[in-house]
C-alpha cells in the first residue's frame, strides 16, 4: 500500500513542493532577519533618521514634510531663537501618508510642544508613486501596530507581501549596508535632521501658471487627522508653504484648499511661496523647488519671526 | 487579472489542482471554463467581442470546408476576415483615421466631425484577432479542417494564458492538443514551472527595474541631457525584452504545465549577429504569423522583380507590424526602418557572404561581437520610434540631443538603483550567454543534483523579494 | 538521362547559383534548415528561378506545401510532363 502511494507521481509533486517550499521560507526568514538586525544597526543615513523620527527623538518642536521639509528647515536655529529642542523628520520622497505615520509613532511617546508641517505646492496630488513610496515604512510594520492603518493604504495585498520576512527590506539591500558604514555619516551630513544643499541655481525667474492636477481624497482625509490629532495632543502647529523659485499667478488647489482646511480648524497656514525677499535671490536655491543652506538659513529666520509676531498678536489680543 | 496580480497567483494553482483532479476527458472543458471566466473578470463587456470573434470564425470556417467551389472558399474567407478586422480595426485605429480624414477633409472646407471615442482597447484583441485570422486561412488553405466542435474553437481564442499577450498561436499546433489526450506529465510540470519562475524574475526584476529608470527619462525628454538619453535608448530593448519576453515564458510556463506545448516567442534576441537573424528570435510568434500570412503571399506575387520584390514585400510586412503596435505614427516609421534594414540585409547579402568566407570570420570571436553589437544598436535606435517616445517629434528630438547634447553627467536618482538594476541585468546576461554559447554545460535548473535546482529556485524567488518591483509597474504590450 | 535526373541536374545549380554555395547536393528529404542561406528571404528568389529555368508557373498553395526538396522535384517533374 505504501509503495503505491510513493510512487504515485502526484505525491511526489506534493512532496517536492513542500521541500521547495520549505527552503524558500527558511532562506526567507534568515536573510529576513539578517536584514531587519542590519536595517536598525545603522547609524546615518534616510532610513536611520525614519528610525529616529518615530522611536527616538524627544524634541519639543518638530519639523514635518518631504524633501522640501529636509532641505529647508534648520533645527539649530528654531533651538538658537526659541530656546526649544528641535528636529527636523522631513523625507525625500515621501507624501502626507509617511508624515502622518511618523506623526503616530511620535504622538504614542509624547507630545511635542510644536510642530511645523512643510505644506508642498503638490501636496494633494493624485499619484501612484506617493502610494508606492509607503514603502519607507514597511520595516516597522512590525513593531508599530499605529501605523499599520497606512501602511495597509499601499495597496489591499501587502498583508499578504509581508508574510515575507524579507519583503519589507525591498530595494533597500544596498541603503542598509551602506548605512551602516562610518563612510556614510559623511555622505550626506545632517544636523539634527536637516540635510543642507550646496547647489545653486543660476537662472532667470519666471512666472506662470502651475499646471493643474486632480486632487487625491486620501491625502486630505489623512491632512485632516494629522491637525485633528495635533489639536487633540496640545500640539500647537504650524503649517507652511515655503519658497519656490517661479512667480505664481494663482496658487494650485491643493494650497488653497490646504489653507481652508487649516483655518477651519484654528491652525496658522503661513505661505511664503511668493515671497520676494527669497524668490528674488537666485543663488538661496538649489533647485525650482529646493532651497539652499543659505536659503534654508534665512527662510528658517523669516519664518521665526512670523511665528514669534503671530505670539505675541495673539497674546496681545488675549488681554 | 494579469499574471503579476495576486489573483492570478491564486487562480492558476486552483485550476491545476483541479484540472489534475477532474478525469482527463473533461479537462479541455474545464479550461474553456476557467478561460471564460478569466477572460470575464478583466472586463464582461469585452468578453461579448471575443465571443462574436469565435462565433464567426467557427461559422465561416465551417463554410468554407463545406462548400466544393474555389471561389465560394474565397469569398467565405474574404468576409471572414473582414469582420474579423473589423473591431480591432474599429478600437485601435477609429481616432487615427478619425482625426485624419477631419484633417483632410477641412483643407477643403468640409466639416463632418465625428465624436472621438477613447475607449481602451478590449485586452487581447490584437492577438485573438490574429489568431482567428491564420486559422481562417489555415482552413482555407486545407492545412487543417475546420473544428465541428464549437467549444474547442472557442477554446483555441480565449486559452487564458495565450489570450492576453500571446504568443499568437496556429490551430494545426493547438486544436489537436486541446482533442488530443491531456495527461499529467511529469517533465513538463516542472519545465512549464521553472519557465514560470524565470518569467516572473525577467518581469518583476529586470523589466520592472530597467522600465522604472528608463521611463522616468523617456517621459522628461527635455529634462535630459543627451548623455542620459543615450543611455535610456541602449536600456530600452531590455526593457521591452524582460518585459514581453518574460510574460511570454510564463504564459508558455503555464500551458506547459497543462501539458499543452506552445511555442516560444524569443530566443535570446541579443545574441543576433545581423537584423535578419535578430527578426528570427525576437517576437517569434508575431514575426512568423507576418511570415507566414502576409510575406510569402507577397513576396509569391511580387517574385517577378526578384530581389525588389522580396524588398517590396519586406516593407509592407514590417509596416504592417508596426501599425499592429499601434496607431501611432512612430510605429509606422518604425516599421520602415525595420523594413529598411533588411532590405539592405537582402541587398548586400551575396557580397557580404563572400567576404565572411574569404576571412573566415565567422570563427573569429570579435567579429561575431561587432556584429552582435551593431545589431543591438540599429534595433535601440529604432525603438525610439518603436515606443520609447510618444510622437515622431519627441523621437527627433530625443535623437537630436543624444548627437547635439551628449554632455553633463549621466541621470540617476539614487546609487542604490543604479547597483540594484545592474545586478538584475547581470544575471539575466550570465544566464542568457551561457545558454547561447555553453549549451548544456553549467547548467542550474537541469542540474543532476536536486540540491543545485532547488537552490536555484530558491535564490530567484529570493532575488524578486529582495529587488523585484512589486507594485505599481504595469506591462507594456497589454494595449495591443 | 532520365527526366527526372535531368531534373535534378537543373535544380541543383539553381540551388547553388541562388544560395551562392558550390558544394550543395540535393537529397530528397533536403529542407531549408540544411542549406545555411535559404531562409524566408531567398526562398522565393529560388522559386522564381525555378520557374524560369523549367518554364513553369507555380501557385501559392503548391508553394505552401513543399515540405522537402523531394516534393519539389515531384512537384516540378509532374509540372513538366503534363
Amino acid at each position: 500500500m505504501t509503495n503505491k502511494i510513493k510512487n504515485n507521481i502526484y505525491v511526489r509533486v506534493l512532496i517536492k513542493l513542500v521541500l521547495l517550499f520549505g527552503i524558500v521560507f527558511v532562506v526567507d526568514f534568515s536573510i529576513g532577519h539578517l536584514l531587519r538586525y542590519l536595517y536598525f544597526s545603522q547609524q546615518s543615513g534616510n532610513l536611520y533618521r525614519t528610525t529616529y523620527s518615530l522611536e527616538k527623538t524627544k524634541s519639543n518642536l518638530l519639523i514635518f514634510g518631504s524633501s522640501t521639509a529636509n532641505h529647508e528647515y534648520s533645527p539649530r536655529i528654531f533651538e538658537d531663537r526659541l530656546h526649544i529642542t528641535s528636529y527636523n523628520t522631513g523625507r525625500d520622497g515621501t507624501s502626507i501618508f509617511y508624515q502622518y505615520a511618523i506623526l503616530k509613532g511620535v504622538l504614542k511617546r509624547y507630545s511635542p510642544k510644536m510642530i511645523v508641517l512643510n505644506f508642498d505646492l503638490e501636496e494633494f496630488k493624485k499619484s501612484p508613486a506617493s502610494y508606492d513610496r509607503i514603502s519607507s515604512l514597511l520595516p516597522y510594520y512590525k513593531t508599530h501596530p499605529e501605523i499599520r492603518s497606512i501602511i495597509n493604504m499601499k495597496s489591499p495585498e501587502e498583508r499578504i507581501k509581508l508574510c515575507s520576512r524579507i519583503y519589507p527590506f525591498n530595494s533597500m539591500l544596498f541603503t542598509i549596508l551602506v548605512g551602516n558604514t562610518d563612510f556614510n555619516k559623511e555622505r550626506r551630513k545632517d544636523f539634527q535632521g536637516f540635510v543642507p544643499l550646496q547647489k545653486m541655481l543660476n537662472k532667470e525667474l519666471d512666472s506662470g501658471y502651475y499646471p493643474e492636477y486632480e486632487l487625491d481624497s486620501n491625502k486630505i482625509k489623512i491632512y485632516r487627522s494629522f491637525i485633528h490629532d495635533c489639536i487633540n495632543a496640545n500640539v500647537k502647529l504650524y503649517v507652511v508653504c515655503s519658497p519656490f523659485y517661479n512667480k505664481l499667478e494663482k496658487f494650485p488647489n491643493s494650497i488653497i484648499l490646504g489653507q481652508k482646511i487649516a483655518h477651519e480648524n484654528n491652525i496658522r497656514f503661513f505661505n511664503f511661496l511668493n515671497d520676494t525677499s527669497i524668490i528674488n535671490y537666485p543663488s538661496y536655491f538649489a533647485d525650482r523647488n529646493h532651497l539652499n543652506y543659505k536659503g534654508a538659513a534665512i527662510f528658517s529666520n523669516k519664518l521665526i519671526d512670523k511665528m514669534i509676531n503671530e505670539e505675541d498678536d495673539q497674546s496681545a489680543l488675549a488681554k | 487579472m494579469i499574471f503579476t496580480s495576486f489573483n492570478f497567483l491564486i487562480f492558476f494553482p486552483l485550476v491545476i489542482i483541479i484540472y489534475f483532479i477532474l478525469p482527463e476527458k473533461w479537462r479541455w472543458k474545464f479550461l474553456l471554463i476557467s478561460s471564460g471566466y478569466f477572460y470575464i473578470n478583466i472586463k464582461p463587456v469585452y468578453a461579448i467581442l471575443l465571443l462574436l470573434v469565435i462565433s464567426t470564425t467557427y461559422i465561416f470556417t465551417r463554410l468554407i470546408d463545406a462548400t466544393d467551389s474555389q471561389e465560394r472558399k474565397k469569398t467565405f474567407l474574404l468576409i471572414d476576415i473582414i469582420l474579423t478586422l473589423l473591431p480591432l480595426f474599429f478600437f485601435k485605429y477609429y481616432n487615427v483615421v478619425n482625426e485624419a480624414t477631419f484633417n483632410l477633409l477641412e483643407i477643403t472646407h468640409l466639416r463632418w466631425p465625428l465624436p472621438e471615442i477613447s475607449w481602451l482597447l478590449p485586452i487581447g484583441i490584437s492577438y485573438y484577432t490574429f489568431m482567428a485570422i491564420g486559422y481562417s486561412i489555415d482552413v482555407y488553405n486545407e492545412e487543417i479542417p475546420a473544428e465541428k466542435n464549437f467549444g474547442i474553437v472557442a477554446l483555441f481564442l480565449s486559452f487564458f494564458p495565450l489570450v492576453l499577450s500571446g504568443p499568437i498561436e496556429r490551430a494545426p499546433n493547438m486544436l489537436p492538443q486541446f482533442k488530443g489526450k491531456l495527461i499529467f506529465n511529469y517533465y513538463k510540470l516542472v519545465k512549464g514551472l521553472q519557465w514560470i519562475l524565470w518569467g516572473y524574475f525577467m518581469k518583476l526584476v529586470v523589466a520592472n527595474r530597467v522600465g522604472m529608470y528608463v521611463n522616468a527619462i523617456f517621459n522628461n525628454i527635455n529634462e535630459h541631457n543627451g548623455k542620459s538619453l543615450f543611455v535610456a535608448t541602449l536600456l530600452y530593448p531590455i526593457e521591452v525584452y524582460a518585459d514581453l519576453g518574460g510574460y511570454s515564458l510564463i504564459a508558455i510556463g503555464c500551458a506547459k504545465v497543462m501539458g499543452i506545448d506552445v511555442m516560444q516567442n524569443f530566443n535570446r534576441p541579443f545574441f543576433a549577429t545581423s537584423m535578419s537573424d535578430f527578426w528570427r528570435r525576437w517576437h517569434i510568434s508575431l514575426i512568423s504569423w507576418l511570415t507566414d500570412y502576409i510575406y510569402t503571399p507577397l513576396a509569391f506575387h511580387f517574385r517577378r522583380f526578384r530581389i525588389w520584390g522580396i524588398v517590396i514585400a519586406l516593407m509592407i510586412t514590417f509596416i504592417l507590424s508596426g501599425l499592429w503596435h499601434g496607431a501611432n505614427l512612430t510605429f509606422i516609421v518604425w516599421g520602415t526602418m525595420q523594413g529598411i534594414f533588411l532590405s539592405i540585409e537582402a541587398l548586400t547579402n551575396k557580397k557580404k557572404k563572400a567576404f565572411v568566407r574569404k576571412y573566415n570570420l565567422l570563427q573569429k570571436g570579435w567579429y561575431i561581437l561587432i556584429c552582435s553589437v551593431f545589431t543591438y544598436f540599429l534595433f535601440a535606435f529604432s525603438e525610439i520610434f518603436g515606443g520609447a517616445s510618444e510622437s515622431v517629434t519627441a523621437g527627433f528630438l530625443t535623437i537630436k540631443k543624444i548627437f547635439t547634447d551628449f554632455k553633463g553627467d549621466v541621470w540617476y536618482e539614487n546609487p542604490s538603483m543604479i547597483i540594484i538594476t545592474s545586478i538584475s541585468i547581470f544575471i539575466l546576461f550570465v544566464v542568457e550567454f551561457k545558454a547561447e554559447y555553453y549549451k548544456g554545460q553549467f547548467s542550474f535548473f537541469g542540474n543532476r543534483s536536486l540540491a543545485i535546482r532547488f537552490l536555484s529556485y530558491a535564490f530567484l524567488v529570493i532575488m524578486i523579494l529582495l529587488i523585484g518591483v512589486l507594485d505599481g509597474g504595469q506591462f507594456i504590450y497589454f494595449q495591443f | 538521362m532520365t527526366s527526372k535526373e535531368i531534373i535534378i541536374e537543373k535544380l541543383t545549380s539553381v540551388f547553388r547559383e541562388v544560395f551562392n554555395n558550390d558544394q550543395i547536393t540535393l537529397s530528397n528529404e533536403m529542407t531549408a534548415k540544411d542549406v545555411g542561406s535559404w531562409d524566408s528571404l531567398s526562398h522565393m528568389l529560388m522559386i522564381e528561378k525555378v520557374e524560369n529555368t523549367f518554364g513553369l508557373k507555380f501557385k501559392l498553395r503548391e508553394i505552401n506545401k513543399l515540405k522537402n526538396v523531394g516534393v519539389l522535384i515531384d512537384l516540378i517533374e509532374n509540372k513538366t510532363t503534363c
